[in-house]
């Protein structure tokens, strides 16, 4: 923790800001932290609740900023490279090896919903205090299901790092699984599947919203008439709409935070529709998002001659 | 909201198969529709009147008009509901004829189809914006590329049009394949003797601007102004002090240059100029066998010009020209001999190519215009000619016939008899192709006055025996094996692309076939445009063709740009993107996608980044418009909504 | 699910102005019959159709979409069926796994001169739709 105000200190010296984490309402919820003074460099944290993806403000921010980012968040600062959303020279980036996050949820439905009033972490253990008891856990089943699987846990690209590398072994192949299981059902299953899924949703728009990617923000056509995609209507065919426009207009861009399903209060697995587009970017143009600063985002270019994708018979 | 519904019987044409009066009626039941009606002949004068009496009568003001494709018609029609004072753009068009009328049988199912379609245009024309053009100025003067046959005939007509024109060859001489030709078919005129007047006109035209040895680097902007660097390439000789007396090409001791101009078939110097009536002429060094390059010592040529002009740190020049039009006559190329291992090209000296042929016949060739073998100079007494060699081959990927060989063989095999009488020439061929002007009684000669042997078949093999090629073949009318003893054998090999065609069609955003040549508007009506406005094609850049086509062409393209220059602004087509700022959220994924390089970044006054479109530039694609993912910018007369209308107007039919 | 032969289902296509909107003017010209269920929306380019717009139509009741642009290569805007064929790939990837068979979304290339290939093209590709039946995509129903 000392190491991480220090590096702050330092970035804040040269920026006058920087975006990281402090502890929120209870100990296991963190809160993004802009530190535009000195002295709220005390309360910056970095520990297993720090999930959000800061990134996400960086896009429409005027000024330089410093930005602390694990594993998985440093992708999207190479996506926003590659597509022109940041300038380099406008972030100072701290890193921050990460051995995965809790996830809040699983959490929560652990303890009964009851308040969280202190937490200490021991180990590969866990020990969760609430009004009414206290109880240990495993830190491998609070887990984010997106750590599980994360093969990027060290940040990609950074000017500052913090914290000892940390190793995963976890394949493509591995981390895809889910993808090409879920694939191996029947297409009415599969229908059957996302008819009750997207079923759900309440078009909140808290999926859109997290997404650093989505950064048409406020002018998102799932909210306009013109142009008309889409109506307000609650039938299961507008819900379908937005959601293949969340999709399709993150095909080969999607970086794969997690934000959108972390935001979701109806438990949607929307970030399953676009981990299929991105296997599919891989297999089609050996496409990774926010891996390489000189990729050039798959939708946006193209060859003469592709050598993946084959004429279509009938 | 008024639309009026016309719907055209085109005679039999639509009302045969389909129910126009049905669908009439059915249209006036959709709210905002004031009016639906049909008639025989809607596209002809009195057609057009009911258009505009209506549009009057009933204060209507968006049309549809359900008859041909709008590919036909469209601009009829337009025209008409402007002169009843409604934008033109309020029109839309329903294809009922060549989608459903011509292509199904059944009047129910074709009535249904009919009405749909035309519901899908009425809720089309609903979202229709008025669109205007906008008028610029243009820079009349042209820029031709290529200084062949082609490319000179296009550049001296327009300068004799009063157009300033700046002409490109990438070769060191204009010129081009004709000026190595030696006759020319089918009149045995001297080649260079009637090119090379047309090249002194050029050289001598003050209107014309010529760069040799010069290519196109890089083409900005549109029609009526484009911005054009050309390349020019290091000679290492100042050309302003170069007199072109030859010098420094007899004194120079490295023998063994490659000679481009006479395609190897002799060494030339490295030190040279390509042949004796080059425009300009003067001197250029190939590097790849100066001995100065390649040694770091030499200097001789240096040392014994009289005018001092030899400079070896000469370095590649950029210069910019302002053009309002650009003609490409870029030519073509042709197969290596070394692409015939089964007629031991490459292996045997005495197997060449025609062009290789025309060289040695040539009075200012290699031999002096002694037909002379390669291999020991000896005069072949057995000529074997082998027509289609590559050409009309599937095997090599050219399945397309090279248009001129059958001529150019009939005529070497005349001209080889008028050199050699006691010579015998024979020629393998495929078909006779000779459909032009006095072209097959030239054929014809050649076999009755000049004895020379048409064999109808394939040369299967060609081996040596002693001094002598033996050219085995199949004479298919005979049903026999064939067996000739030749001195030297020529083969008619394919004509290709340029190699860098595909590039340069690139910087000037035209389209190419998948051989490289490159394609016009229209094979039929629009042969010498491109789809790229302000873009013309002469010559075989476009596909093989033999002289007297490539010369029509370049008038043709030379007259097309003194039509356009005729005017002294340009009309825009509205039809273009348009970025809404409000919306826009500055991420430059249009920018990025579009092709013509038609949108750029712009700071509004509160310092927000937006894109822009610059409507000259842009070509009308709509890449732009599915590429943003916020709609802000949006291809006018095809919008997300007029294209989303006719969607849901599709879905709510049945 | 049983069908009344006459029955037509509903599709639609987005045809470039350039080369399958004359392709199809070209099977109209020669009266190269087709199956009639198609309803064409005219485009200027293949590059300018949405994926979102065969989303937008299955989504409305189409029970088939089709695509149809200039060859590669031979774009009258020189790259917009390039873009077009990344996009479409995408999506025709993506619809099955929503439960869309992936058969109802086709895409191709159509020169103005190849009118018997759209004759081919519509007739094949109705086939396939009629095959596949009504698409339907409601809650509580399971049908693919």
């Amino acid at each position: 923790m000392v190491e991480l105000k220090e590096k702050i200190s330092e970035v804040f010296r040269d920026t006058n800001l920087v975006i990281c984490w402090r502890e929120g309402f209870d100990p296991i919820h963190a809160t993004p932290h802009f530190v535009r003074e000195e002295s709220q460099i005390e309360d910056s944290i970095f520990n297993l609740f720090c999930v959000h993806n800061l990134c996400v403000y960086l896009p429409f921010l005027k000024e330089k900023a410093g930005i602390l980012v694990k594993g998985c968040d440093s992708r999207t600062l190479i996506q926003f490279l590659q597509e022109g959303l940041i300038r380099r020279e406008d972030v100072v980036i701290i890193g921050i090896s990460c051995r995965g996050i809790i996830d809040v949820g699983k959490l929560m439905r652990e303890v009964l919903y009851e308040a969280v009033t202190g937490v200490s972490i021991d180990g590969d253990s866990i020990k969760v205090k609430t009004v009414s008891r206290e109880r240990e856990f495993q830190l491998t089943s609070l887990l984010a299901d997106k750590c599980k699987i994360c093969r990027y846990p060290n940040p990609l690209i950074y000017d500052h790092l913090i914290g000892e590398p940390v190793e995963s072994k976890v394949s493509w192949d591995m981390a895809y699984e889910d993808i090409r299981e879920f694939e191996k059902k029947p297409l009415e299953d599969r229908l059957s599947f996302w008819t009750k899924e997207i079923g759900k949703c309440i078009r909140c728009y808290a999926c859109r919203n997290a997404c650093p990617l989505c950064i048409c923000r406020d002018r998102c056509i799932a909210e306009t008439r013109d142009p008309h995609f889409t109506s307000q209507s609650v039938e299961l065919k507008e819900k379908f709409m937005f959601h293949f426009i969340h999709a399709v207009h993150l095909a080969g861009r999607c970086v794969e935070c997690g934000e959108c399903e972390r935001a979701c209060p109806v438990g949607i697995p929307v970030k399953m529709m676009k981990k299929k587009i991105n296997l599919e970017m891989k297999e089609l143009f050996d496409y990774e998002t926010g891996i390489n600063v000189d990729d050039k985002p798959p939708m946006y270019t193209f060859k003469a001659e592709e050598e993946k994708i084959k004429e279509h018979e009938l | 909201m008024r639309v009026g519904v016309f719907i055209c019987h085109c005679g039999n044409n639509i009302a045969g198969t389909v129910d126009v009066q049905k669908v009439a009626e059915e249209m006036r039941k959709i709210p905002g529709v004031a009016y639906s009606t049909t008639y025989v002949y809607t596209c002809s004068e009195p057609g057009q009147n009911e258009i505009i009496e209506a549009i009057k009568k009933y204060k209507l003001d968006r049309v549809v008009v359900a008859a041909c494709s709008p590919r036909m018609h469209e601009l009829t029609f337009r025209k008409a509901v402007e002169k009843a004072s409604l934008n033109r753009y309020f029109l839309e068009m329903a294809n009922i004829r060549e989608h459903i009328s011509w292509v199904g049988d059944d009047k129910e199912l074709n009535t249904q189809k009919a009405i749909d379609v035309v519901r899908m245009a009425v809720a089309k024309v609903m979202n229709n914006k008025p669109l205007f053009s906008s008028s610029f100025k243009l820079t009349k003067r042209v820029l031709v590329i290529g200084g062949g046959v082609a490319g000179m005939q296009a550049a001296l007509d327009c300068a004799d049009g009063g157009l300033d024109v700046v002409l490109v060859e990438k070769s060191p001489s204009i010129g081009g394949m004709m000026a190595r030709l030696d006759k020319t078919f089918p009149t045995i005129d001297c080649s260079i003797c009637i090119l090379g007047p047309k090249m002194v006109d050029v050289a001598q035209n003050e209107r014309i601007k010529l760069y040799a040895y010069s290519e196109i680097e890089d083409v900005k902007g549109y029609i009526g102004n484009y911005e054009v660097t050309i390349r020019k390439k290091a000679t290492y000789v100042d050309w302003n002090k170069c007199t072109g007396c030859g010098l420094c090409m007899e004194k120079c001791p490295s023998k063994n240059a490659y000679d481009y101009f006479n395609f190897g078939i002799a060494p030339t110097r490295a030190i040279n100029i390509p042949f004796p009536q080059a425009i300009p002429k003067k001197a250029k060094i190939d590097p790849n066998y100066c001995r100065y390059f390649l040694k770091g010592k030499c200097g001789v040529c240096a040392k014994i010009c009289p005018t001092k002009a030899i400079d070896y740190d000469m370095k590649d020049e950029l210069v910019k020209e302002d053009v309002g039009a650009i003609i490409v006559a870029t030519g073509y190329s042709l197969m290596g001999v070394e692409n015939f291992p089964e007629y031991g090209g490459g292996k045997y000296k005495d197997v060449i190519t025609g062009i290789q042929y025309e060289r040695i016949l040539n009075a200012s060739g290699p031999t002096g215009g002694h037909i002379k073998r390669p291999s020991d100079g000896k005069e072949p007494e057995t000529v074997v000619f082998i027509s289609c060699c590559g050409s009309r081959d599937k095997s090599v990927g050219i399945p397309y016939c090279s248009n001129f060989c059958c001529m150019y063989i009939a005529k070497q095999a005349i001209l080889t008899k008028d050199h050699l009488p006691k010579s015998q020439s024979y020629v393998f061929y495929m078909d006779i192709r000779a459909p032009g002007k006095g072209y097959d009684e030239f054929t014809r000669r050649a076999q009755e006055e000049y004895g020379v042997r048409y064999i109808r078949g394939r040369v299967s093999k060609i081996y040596p025996r002693g001094e002598k090629l033996i050219v085995r073949g199949a004479d298919t009318l005979l049903g026999i094996q064939v067996e000739v003893e030749a001195d030297l054998v020529v083969l008619a090999n394919a004509v290709i692309s340029n190699p860098d065609a595909a590039k340069l069609a690139e910087k000037l955003r035209i389209s190419y076939d998948t051989f490289g040549f490159y394609v016009e508007s229209h094979p039929k009506l629009r042969p010498v445009e491109t789809n790229t406005s302000g873009v013309f094609l002469a010559g075989a850049c476009q596909g093989p063709k033999d002289i007297p086509a490539s010369v029509s062409q370049g008038s043709a393209a030379a007259s097309k740009v003194l039509a356009l220059f005729s005017k002294d602004v340009l009309e825009s087509d509205p039809q273009v993107s348009y970025v809404n700022p409000n919306v826009c959220v500055g991420c430059m994924k249009c920018v990025k996608t579009c092709p013509f390089g038609a949108i750029k970044e712009e700071e509004l006054r509160d310092g927000r980044k937006v894109a822009k479109v610059i409507e000259t530039v842009c070509a009308g694609c709509g890449i732009c418009t599915s590429t943003c993912p916020c709609g802000a910018i949006q291809l006018q007369h095809f919008t997300d909504n007029q294209i989303l209308a006719e969607v849901y107007a599709f879905a709510s039919g049945k | 699910m049983p069908q009344e032969s006459k029955k037509e289902l509903r599709i639609i296509g987005f045809l470039c102005n350039w080369c399958s909107y004359g392709g199809a003017d070209t099977a109209g010209v020669s009266r190269f019959k087709q199956p009639t269920d198609l309803r064409i929306v005219r485009v200027p380019c293949s590059g300018r159709v949405d994926p979102l717009f065969v989303v937008r139509a299955f989504l409305s009741g189409a029970d088939g979409v089709l695509v149809s642009g200039c060859h590669p290569r031979d774009c009258h805007y020189s790259d917009g069926n390039y873009y077009a064929r990344r996009r479409l790939e995408m999506l025709k990837r993506l619809l099955p796994f929503f439960g869309i068979d992936d058969r109802r979304f086709h895409y191709t290339w159509v020169s103005a001169s190849e009118g018997e290939r759209w004759q081919r093209v519509v007739t094949e590709f109705t086939k396939v739709i009629h095959g596949l039946g009504p698409l339907k995509i409601e809650e509580g129903e399971e049908i693919g």
